[in-house]
């Protein structure tokens, strides 16, 4: 499985969300605001929601939100509806 | 030490400064699985945005159930903050110790960082965490509760 983001969502900050680095994504530029995303590792995948992006001198930190429900359930969402 | 001019953040001004030391026998919870590769990443990107005290800083992120019931409970932090987890580590405070590291309680209660001096204690701290045990409150059964 292809992760979005890499991210230790065990971590969070005072926002009290998942943080990581936008650089870590495999394509940055669909890490947006709204966006929903895997996140995590190969290992520990997660639907997230990028919640924001902060811009810090070390670089843009992205704050995720891990939704409900396992990437296997939104695949199974997705292959049900027929989308 | 770090100069002045180090861009990164200060992680002391993230501790909570009345959290009492956490005893030896309470647990502190991680999602997994983790790999010593997995710990050095997590470990390196804590390093990329934070010091110490001036100095570099690395560690990794765990939940200690700090109390018996309510959002800092083993209950609450299965069902809510490690959700997307089907397998968590359990080791103890005091085994984490006992390993040669040291919990800061940072961020939000009962979010702890488990610092490590180097990269190279990453093996050891995998080993320090133990074996895998499973979530008994799968994402797979509905999720966190309302």
């Amino acid at each position: 499985m292809r992760i979005d983001i890499a991210a230790d969502l065990n971590t969070e900050d005072e926002t009290g969300f998942v943080w990581t680095f936008l650089d870590e994504a495999t394509d940055p530029s669909m890490i947006r605001s709204g966006e929903v995303v895997v996140a995590g590792s190969e290992l520990t995948p997660a639907v997230c929601e990028v919640v924001d992006l902060v811009e810090k001198p070390v670089g843009t930190i992205v704050h995720l939100r891990i939704l409900p429900g396992s990437v296997e359930q939104y695949r199974n969402l997705v292959h049900r509806i027929g989308a | 030490m770090s100069d002045d001019s180090d861009p990164r953040e200060e992680l002391r001004a993230r501790i909570r400064p009345d959290e009492p030391v956490p005893g030896d026998a309470l647990v502190a919870l991680r999602g997994g699985p983790d790999t010593r590769s997995l710990i050095s990443s997590h470990a390196r990107r804590m390093n990329r945005l934070f010091v110490l005290d001036g100095s570099p800083v690395w560690g990794i992120s765990v939940f200690v159930a700090l109390d018996p019931t309510g959002p800092a409970s083993a209950e609450s932090i299965l069902r809510r903050r490690l959700l997307s987890y089907e397998l968590v580590y359990l080791p103890t405070v005091g085994g984490l110790r006992a390993a040669g590291f040291d919990l800061l309680p940072t961020f939000g209660r009962p979010h702890f960082t488990v610092l490590m001096s180097g990269l190279e204690l990453a093996p050891a701290l995998f080993d320090a965490l133990g074996e895998l045990q499973e979530n008994p409150y799968p994402v797979r059964e509905g999720g966190p509760p309302a």
